[in-house]
């Protein structure tokens, strides 16, 4: 009787140690994007679609930079860098050769600062921008007509709703 | 041919029946099972310590038996914990208390001592949590930021109920060896601000539901106070 209990207290211990620990995925919400939505220039309530838009964020190389947004669409989600207060984007207008027309980068930069909060275990943690102030540059032939944050403090917490507004 | 069988088996087993039912008549000096306090420690700790850098801790263990089948149970320790998670890492440090009762559900046979236990406890444990490093990265292709200022959250505590279901075993005189397995669920937890207690010693790993599991081996030696 003893032996067999020394054994099912063997078996038992071998059971819990090889026990699987690892169940958790990341399915929180991580860093939110910056929610860009697209208007008529000329009737500012009225969304206004874009084709063949270029991405690139400044200083970084690879994805950002030759993803073309190739479908109709009023607005389009960017990832903001969290190793600075600055985040630079070019948005480039590809040019139609049958038109006649020329590709036109237009660049602006979102300022803010930032607040890391925990999520969970398998996620960590995110990071949440306040004050968030957008600059478009000039250049003397925009296609970016204006550039404005949907309100003023405006924060990034969520992407539920639009950030920035670009009037074309 | 099948009752010569039966005929065979049963001369053969006549003996054995008398000499039980004889046995029985004999054996008129009553058996009084041995009250006292039991204490000891665990052993997984210890040696896990050995081989793993990042937990270090320590168990005593005690019961002291109040009836036939109950006995009165408590478990004393402390934890230090560190564990690395995908984005961040970080350590737990505190001590913790666990009382309550064991309940011997096994039928033993006279003079034998050993235990299968079903048992109940109230937990309590004081620690506190630090962030040692974090990493934070918004999208993949984009540079990731790592925090490595840790950040302390001090005179956290938490309580919970836990489930015990183990076995004790006299191995010799007065020394018993012991493996439980318990499941607990969390009453009350003081969180800290933007962290949450992933860890509590005593409870160990607190999963997503606010649930735990952990276990011991101890080897713990008896000290009788009288017979009843």
């Amino acid at each position: 009787m003893k032996n067999l209990l020394i054994r099912m207290l063997v078996f038992v211990a071998l059971l819990s140690v090889t026990g699987c620990e690892r169940d958790e995925i990341c399915l929180e919400e991580i860093s939110p994007k910056l929610i860009i939505r697209f208007y008529d220039d000329k009737n500012p309530t009225l969304p206004k679609q874009v084709i063949n838009l270029q991405v690139h964020i400044e200083g970084i190389d690879g994805e950002y930079t030759n993803e073309t947004i190739k479908t109709l669409t009023d607005s389009i989600a960017l990832p903001v860098l969290v190793t600075a207060n600055t985040t630079r984007y070019t948005l480039t207008l590809l040019g139609n050769e049958q038109q006649g027309t020329e590709d036109d980068p237009d660049q602006f930069e979102i300022q803010y600062t930032m607040e890391d909060e925990f999520i969970s275990r398998s996620c960590g943690y995110r990071t949440l921008y306040y004050g968030v102030e957008a600059t478009l540059q000039e250049d003397g032939s925009n296609w970016i007509k204006s550039l404005v944050t949907a309100k003023t403090p405006q924060d990034i917490t969520d992407e539920k709703t639009a950030h920035v507004k670009i009037y074309h | 041919m099948s009752r010569y069988i039966i005929s065979c088996l049963l001369c053969l087993l006549g003996p054995v029946m008398i000499a039980q039912s004889l046995k029985k008549e004999k054996d008129t000096t009553s058996y009084r099972d041995r009250y006292g306090v039991r204490v000891g420690l665990d052993l997984f700790l210890p040696v896990y310590s050995l081989f793993s850098e990042d937990t270090k801790g320590l168990e005593i263990v005690g019961d002291y038996r109040v009836s036939k089948r109950f006995y009165i149970a408590a478990e004393l320790g402390y934890r230090d914990h560190t564990r690395k998670e995908d984005f961040f890492e970080f350590t737990t440090s505190g001590q913790y208390i666990k009382a309550g009762v064991d309940y011997n559900a096994y039928q033993n046979w006279i003079g034998m001592e050993n235990m299968i236990v079903a048992g109940l406890r109230y937990g309590f444990s004081t620690f506190s949590q630090e962030v040692n490093e974090y990493t934070i990265n918004s999208d993949p292709f984009l540079p990731e930021r790592t925090m490595s200022d840790p950040l302390s959250y001090d005179s956290l505590n938490a309580s919970w109920v836990e489930f015990v279901l183990g076995i004790k075993v006299e191995v010799l005189h007065n020394v018993f060896m012991g493996f439980s397995f318990r499941g607990s669920t969390m009453i009350s937890s003081k969180e800290p601000d933007n962290f949450k207690n992933l860890y509590v010693p005593g409870f160990e790993r607190v999963y997503y539901n606010d649930f735990g599991f952990s276990f011991n081996y101890t080897l713990s030696y008896l000290i009788p106070f009288y017979k009843k």
